[in-house]
């Protein structure tokens, strides 16, 4: 019947992000998890989340065949990386 | 001049978002849902599950059993509403004459923008264009175009998805012709078989039916009718800039099975009732009229009944205790209940009403303004009432995605 096909993560990272002119939010450029450099080849979906006055961005975005769920905590500047769905 | 209104309308919007955010599910039978087990239902199928006949509030059950392949998919309402903030913000470049009726939906009078930008057609384009650079290429929209609102919603559905449709004035008989009462907006299934019932099936016969006719049996939305019938409709736009005052504010729940009891449901309850106290604050308000009601089983008839406050409330545990004095008046008492809600109406402006004297009335100001503060900072979830513990927590949206309209706030 179901369902999530994500696998979760949770897991802190570093990302590498583009702030342009313009733009509603940061463009998530690549990250890094577990010594490897993610690229980023596609952003499918970005949207906005508040808890209280707390602002996250999640990022749902492509690298190769492969999606990756990840959220930045604005007003902490921290990347988190969620989850992840394997593209085989 | 007569007024151009487009209708814009997001196809299969939940689905289509989440097939936006996971590429693999693209291309697939999917239906949204609250919780994804058998009992909870579908609150959005995607075009491809529609093929297959599955439909928006059918039960997950009764979906796979017309599509064995459906896959359920947990909804997300803060992805929901972060996206119709995005569109909503590309629609504000265009009109600032834009009424947001829901979630996935919205009216423009383009009247005047229009002709700058090449006409409306070309206007609608220029939107789906932008909604396909900026949101994604599988959010897609639906924009229907004519005079009024009840036309460009019609032709908009006609058109449905991912299309654009323009009702010309010579197109609109046939149209009249060919359309039941029961496919316009507004005109529910009783003032359907009313109609039926004097042998009123089309817009052309509702049309051609006396005024008089219509207006006493139906008051001054007769009128209305009429208007719809003669294929004109003066239905006022109301822009977001001037969202009228809230008459009522209110939330429910459908409750899964292992809350259904009643001892549970009441505390389910007086959840909903601090829910509702919080968004009268919030919007500043307070109300005397408190209505509560519950059903009995899936499809079991609804059993509600108000009282009037002696002075007007904001408070969850005034509502609470005004809620148990309704139900106490309601003969039938269940066991279990399915669908548990409450209501408060006749709201005045907080700052309209009296002081209270009372230490305990002001003591309870107090700590009501305090949780409040909390709540702002770190979240509705980050303080709440110990009874709440007391049950399993349940999805923020069981049983379909409610919206409160100030969620959608856009100004």
């Amino acid at each position: 019947m179901c369902t999530n096909m994500l696998t979760s993560v949770n897991e802190s990272i570093d990302a590498l992000v583009i702030y342009r002119r313009g733009a509603p939010h940061p463009l998530l450029h690549a990250f890094r998890w577990k010594n490897r450099q993610y690229d980023v080849t596609a952003t499918y979906l970005i949207h906005r989340e508040k808890e209280g006055e707390n602002v996250c961005l999640v990022y749902s975005v492509g690298c190769c065949r492969d999606t990756y769920v990840l959220r930045l905590d604005v007003g902490r500047g921290r990347w988190t990386l969620e989850a992840l769905e394997t593209g085989d | 001049m007569q007024r151009v209104i487009m209708h814009l309308d997001m196809d299969s919007y939940f689905a289509s978002v989440e097939q936006q955010a996971l590429p693999s599910l693209r291309g697939k039978p999917i239906g949204v849902t609250g919780r994804p087990t058998e009992r909870s239902i579908v609150v959005a199928a995607s075009r491809e599950a529609k093929r297959y006949g599955v439909r928006t509030g059918m039960p997950v059950w009764e979906a796979l059993k017309a599509c064995p392949d459906l896959l359920l998919v947990s909804g997300n309402p803060e992805r929901y509403l972060s996206v119709t903030k995005r569109f909503i913000e590309i629609l504000k470049e265009y009109t600032a004459l834009l009424e947001v009726y829901s979630i996935d939906e919205v009216f423009m009078d383009v009247t005047q923008e229009a002709p700058k930008r090449g006409g409306a057609v070309r206007m609608a384009e220029e939107i789906r264009g932008r909604f396909h650079e900026e949101l994604g290429e599988y959010i897609t929209s639906t924009i229907g175009i004519a005079a009024g609102k009840t036309f460009a919603k019609l032709i908009g559905a006609r058109n449905k998805p991912n299309g654009i449709g323009r009702l010309d004035p010579e197109e609109i008989p046939e149209l009249l012709a060919s359309t039941r009462v029961g496919d316009v907006w507004g005109i529910g299934r009783r003032i359907e078989a009313r109609l039926d019932r004097v042998g009123i099936r089309t817009l052309h016969e509702l049309g051609h039916a006396s005024e008089q006719f219509l207006k006493r049996e139906f008051g001054v939305y007769g009128l209305h009718l009429h208007e719809i019938g003669q294929g004109k409709d003066s239905t006022p736009l109301v822009p977001y800039t001037e969202v009228p005052a809230p008459k009522s504010v209110g939330h429910s729940k459908s409750l899964p099975p292992e809350l259904r009891d009643i001892s549970l449901a009441l505390i389910v309850l007086r959840d909903l009732c601090d829910k509702a106290a919080r968004r009268m604050r919030r919007l500043g308000y307070m109300g005397r009229t408190v209505h509560c009601g519950f059903r009995v089983g899936s499809i079991g008839p609804h059993h509600g009944k108000q009282t009037t406050l002696a002075l007007p409330a904001n408070d969850g545990e005034t509502i609470y205790e005004a809620c148990l004095t309704v139900l106490d008046k309601i003969s039938v008492k269940p066991e279990k209940v399915s669908n548990i809600g409450v209501s408060i109406g006749n709201l005045v402006p907080t700052e309209k009403t009296l002081c209270s004297l009372l230490e305990t009335d002001q003591r309870r100001e107090r700590l009501n303004a305090a949780v409040d503060r909390i709540r702002d900072q770190y979240g509705d979830r980050s303080i709440r009432l110990g009874t709440s513990l007391l049950v399993r927590p349940i999805p923020q949206h069981v049983g379909g995605f409610f919206m409160a309209s100030d969620d959608l706030e856009v100004g």
